[in-house]
């Protein structure tokens, strides 16, 4: 396939927006693959990603399409639309020429458009603007296409309506990424210089890595060398996804496929990496990403200490296809052995946190995510803290920081008013307001990461009723007035329930926690006392009064076996639970933090 | 590990599921019934016991509901020939049927006079007609108080009355008087269940649709407190978490139950225990019926316990027992002592006055009020 009939596109849009679907009916409409073999939205690989209706990796098709009786190889590169996961949006973009910008014709404008849009922009990529769902009856394409020109700059005469339900518009959509963005520029005659911008690791196979030819081409048994890394493999297979893997003999200048080099393990291949040959390199690497950092951490610790190793086993099985998130071993005297784990952002950790579950069988007890902080010491040494725990005592501080993040919402004109209340309670600090129509507005504010990642996105989407939106970049660390809040239970000072919190704060949240922890512990024989202290001031106390009478009244024959199973199933929750001194506290408490309310 | 087999089972239990009404706080297996279906039952019961005839010898019989005493003269008779032909008179101990106040009459006490039947569980849960009308019973206090000399007056010897306490709205002071007039009528045994929430009764809807509320458990307990200081002053010994008796007037029946011991349940949903094997007939009646008339198994549920859960279930029954068990009886029958296994569950529960060990095992009275949560320590 010569170059000028090959086009690398992707797709940016805000979750929920339709990018899965149109996906599906551009596989569907070039043939691709047969309805037979049709899963709806065939691009979501794990099951996790098609239960919440969210792309989490990238992932990259081949479509093949014939326009005035030339047949052209069309590669759709597919991105996460979450805010947790804006890295791999760019290292898609990188991959690619043009960019199919999806708009949802009721929802209109969202934060994650703006952003993606910007990030498309600065990759020089050609935008073919889109508005998509205009078969449903609350659509209102014409006011979504002057949002779009307001704030993206797009052309109202530029931009295709489309129905990936109905099928209308999707033909057009092939011809736009035909005619509209430019084919790849490489040159087939210099040496090898190609992008990897994914890779997964399969139990059989390997790492199998994501590439763009951009100069030269790739074959079976060439010897590669990646740049960045300096690491050489070699290549046993070539191929395209079509969406399944297709072996191919070559993959040539301009296109996008996958390669397999017996590669043991992700942790080898960096993303962002140059991917050139071994005797015959190009002398210069392509720009790469950024390597996305954690922005949240939490503790997550097996409920049994035994599982120590099983879990230790799944969170090695869990980081070879996820290389941005984190593990190190830790210890906490409430919990044992655990791991102190990194991630992108909370959704990033749910997911984590449920394929653990899912795919390990064990079970785990997670504390209340934090973020890392930076702590100036008398002696002026910096340290960075991923945990409540590793704060130095008071008198030890001389500065406390806290990452900031510049936040913008993009959300009906109406909620403009109580998002600013919302954001001014978390700290926030007011920028600017900009009208995208008379409708609907972009508010950006500057806030601590913290204010954000507990329970500020639910918040939000419920004070919008859900038309708000939110995308969020780190811009810096700043002074804060922070204290450690610590939680004793019966007297005994709990590590993991230690949190960060504003000065200004201690005293609510305190009393909140030790009230939420109340109904968390059930009752016990004796009495447990719950306190919220920093450092040794005593701020908030709760008392869960003993178990006064707990005596199955009437038990005779047929009782036993009923009785009995019903005494092992209370032995079995036990089991569960982590016990503090002899006060036995459920998973859920370590996570009371978490819900307890504004 | 040795597993010393009993003997065999020495009690018989006989369940009849027929109600004239479901009271709101019953989970038992029972239903409103008709005449016929009654008849065919019977003839299901006889076919039974049949098939258990001369296998056993029983020391103990216990018929109970349902409502017994709800059969007509004619079933009830029925029902105790039945029974009679099962059983060997001079080993019969102890054989008791339960009864509700609305439901007997003269003539069934004489029938029960004339078989072998020598005690009477009496169903009276309350004399005090707001209590009676909140748990959905047909009778009053009055007939309560009837009923019981109507007994006397044939020569029953040994009489249980069942109370229920703990009911919503009702008063330590209520409960007490309910207490005072058991005393009064003078019965061998009494019998006080805390009010349960039984989940699918109606009585656990109203409280989940909030129509009724629990009472407070401290309330609860101080009422449990009063059953147990005012009956001991009265003569009766406690002897089981819900038992009272004047000495000697135990319940041979349910002791059986209480020692983990075995037993022979005949009738609808009836559970057995024989060779440490646990078994329960169907519980749905129609299929019951159609089961024992088709000359088929009817035994719907098995469970054969290994030695960890028979000797756990053992210690957790003998518990409820004020006696408890002796370590003698332990190691005859499982071939080690108690402390062998639960040697730091004994120290723990020990060191917080839970529990009492020396050659037995018993519940302190601080154990007694939180006995569930002492019981899970022994799985």
């Amino acid at each position: 396939m010569p170059t000028e009939r090959i086009r690398n596109f992707c797709i940016i849009a805000h979750i929920d927006h339709g990018k899965s679907t149109l996906a599906d009916r551009l596989l569907e409409k070039t043939d691709t693959i047969t309805s037979r073999e049709f899963r709806n939205q065939m691009l979501d690989d794990m099951d996790l990603e098609r239960e919440r209706g969210i792309t989490i990796k990238a992932s990259a098709v081949a479509l093949k399409t014939v326009k005035d009786g030339k047949e052209y190889t069309l590669n759709l590169i597919d991105t996460p639309g979450h805010v947790d996961f804006n890295y791999e949006v760019s290292r898609s973009l990188g991959a690619c020429e043009g960019a199919l910008l999806l708009v949802d014709a009721s929802q209109g404008v969202e934060a994650q458009t703006v952003a993606n849009t910007y990030l498309a922009m600065e990759h020089n990529l050609t935008i073919i603007p889109v508005i998509s769902k205009i078969d449903l009856p609350q659509s209102r394409p014409h006011d979504v296409l002057t949002e779009m020109e307001k704030t993206l700059g797009t052309a109202p005469e530029e931009t295709l309506m489309v129905s990936a339900k109905t099928g209308q518009g999707i033909a057009e959509i092939l011809d736009a990424v035909i005619e509209r963005i430019p084919p790849p520029k490489g040159d087939p005659n210099v040496p090898l210089k190609a992008l990897i911008f994914d890779s997964v690791y399969d139990e059989y196979r390997g790492v199998i890595i994501y590439l763009r030819i951009f100069d030269g081409s790739l074959k079976v048994g060439d010897e590669i060398y990646m740049i960045k890394t300096g690491r050489s493999f070699k290549v046993e297979e070539v191929g395209v996804f079509k969406p399944k893997m297709v072996v191919k003999e070559c993959l040539a200048t301009g296109e996008v496929g996958y390669c397999i080099a017996n590669i043991k393990s992700i942790h080898n291949v960096k993303v962002g990496d140059t991917v050139t040959h071994k005797k015959n390199r190009t002398a210069e690497a392509l720009p790469g990403y950024r390597q996305p950092i954690p922005m949240v951490y939490c503790g997550i610790y097996p409920a049994n200490n035994a599982d120590f190793h099983v879990l230790r086993e799944a969170l090695e099985r869990l980081s070879l296809n996820d290389s941005s998130f984190t593990f190190e071993p830790e210890t906490s005297q409430a919990l044992g052995f655990g791991f102190r784990c990194g991630f992108l952002g909370l959704l990033h950790m749910e997911i984590i946190q449920e394929r653990l579950e899912r795919e390990s069988n064990i079970n785990i007890v997670q504390t209340a995510p934090n973020v890392t902080y930076e702590i100036v010491k008398t002696n002026n040494e910096v340290i960075r803290v991923d945990n409540p725990e590793k704060v130095p005592p008071l008198h030890e501080i001389e500065e406390f920081r806290e990452p900031i993040v510049r936040a913008s919402f993009v959300l009906p004109s109406e909620y403009v008013g109580t998002i600013m209340q919302f954001a001014e309670g978390r700290r926030g600090r007011y920028k600017s307001t900009e009208y995208l129509s008379e409708r609907r507005a972009i508010l950006t504010y500057e806030l601590p990461l913290s204010e954000i990642i507990f329970d500020f996105f639910d918040k939000m989407k419920s004070a919008t009723r859900g038309y708000g939106t939110l995308d969020y970049d780190l811009i810096g660390y700043e002074s804060a007035d922070l204290v450690k809040l610590d939680i004793l239970v019966s007297g005994k000072r709990v590590d993991a329930l230690s949190t960060i919190v504003h000065r200004k704060d201690t005293e609510i949240k305190g009393r909140k926690l030790v009230k939420k922890l109340k109904s968390e512990i059930s009752r016990h024989l004796f009495e447990v006392v719950l306190q919220a202290a920093v450092g040794s001031k005593i701020i908030a106390r709760e008392t869960i009064r003993p178990i006064a009478k707990n005596v199955t009244a009437k038990c005779y024959g047929g009782d036993i076996t009923r009785k009995r199973k019903l005494l092992e199933k209370q032995k079995e929750g036990k089991k569960r639970m982590k016990s503090i001194g002899n006060v036995e506290i459920p998973q859920k408490a370590f996570l009371s933090v978490l819900s307890v309310d504004e | 590990m040795i597993l010393k087999r009993n003997t065999s089972p020495t009690a018989l239990y006989v369940h009849i599921p027929f109600c004239a009404k479901k009271c709101c706080y019953c989970d038992f297996n029972s239903i409103v019934s008709n005449q016929k279906m009654i008849d065919q039952y019977l003839d299901g019961i006889d076919k039974e016991l049949r098939m258990l005839k001369s296998r056993f010898l029983f020391h103990t019989v216990y018929i109970g509901g349902g409502t017994p005493s709800l059969l007509s003269e004619n079933q009830l008779e029925k029902l105790l020939d039945s029974i009679c032909r099962s059983v060997l008179a001079s080993e019969i101990k102890e054989y008791t049927v339960e009864a509700n106040p609305g439901s007997l009459t003269m003539n069934k006490i004489g029938l029960f006079k004339e078989s072998l039947v020598n005690r009477i569980s009496l169903g009276v849960q309350s004399f005090q007609d707001k209590q009676l009308q909140f748990l959905g019973r047909i009778h009053s206090g009055n007939d309560a108080r009837n009923t019981f000399h109507l007994l006397r007056d044939a020569g029953f010897k040994n009489i249980n009355i069942d109370l229920i306490f703990g009911c919503p709205n009702q008063s330590p002071d209520d409960w007490k008087r309910d207490l005072e007039i058991a005393v009064e009528l003078n019965p061998e045994h009494i019998s006080t269940y805390a009010l349960t929430y039984e989940e699918g009764t109606a009585l656990t809807r109203d409280l989940k649709s909030r129509v009724v509320r629990k009472l407070d458990e401290y309330i609860e307990l101080a009422m449990y407190k009063t059953s147990i200081n005012y009956l001991r002053l009265n003569g009766y010994n406690h002897y089981e978490i819900s038992n009272f008796a004047k000495t000697g007037y135990e319940c041979l029946h349910n002791c059986i139950y209480w020692k983990n011991a075995e037993y022979i349940g005949v009738g609808v949903g009836a559970y057995s225990f024989v060779n440490g094997v646990r078994t329960s007939n169907e519980k749905d009646v129609f299929v019951y019926m159609s089961k024992v008339d088709e000359n088929k198994n009817t035994t719907s549920f098995r469970e054969q316990l290994t030695p960890g859960q028979y000797a756990s279930e053992t210690i957790i029954m003998s518990l409820r027992l004020r006696q408890g068990i002796s370590n003698t009886d332990f190691y005859e029958r499982f071939g080690y002592k108690i402390e062998d296994q639960f040697g730091d569950t004994i120290r723990k529960l020990t060191k917080d006055g839970l529990i009492h060990y020396d050659e037995r095992l018993t519940l302190t009275e601080k154990g007694l009020f939180v006995a569930d949560t002492v019981m899970t320590e022994f799985l």
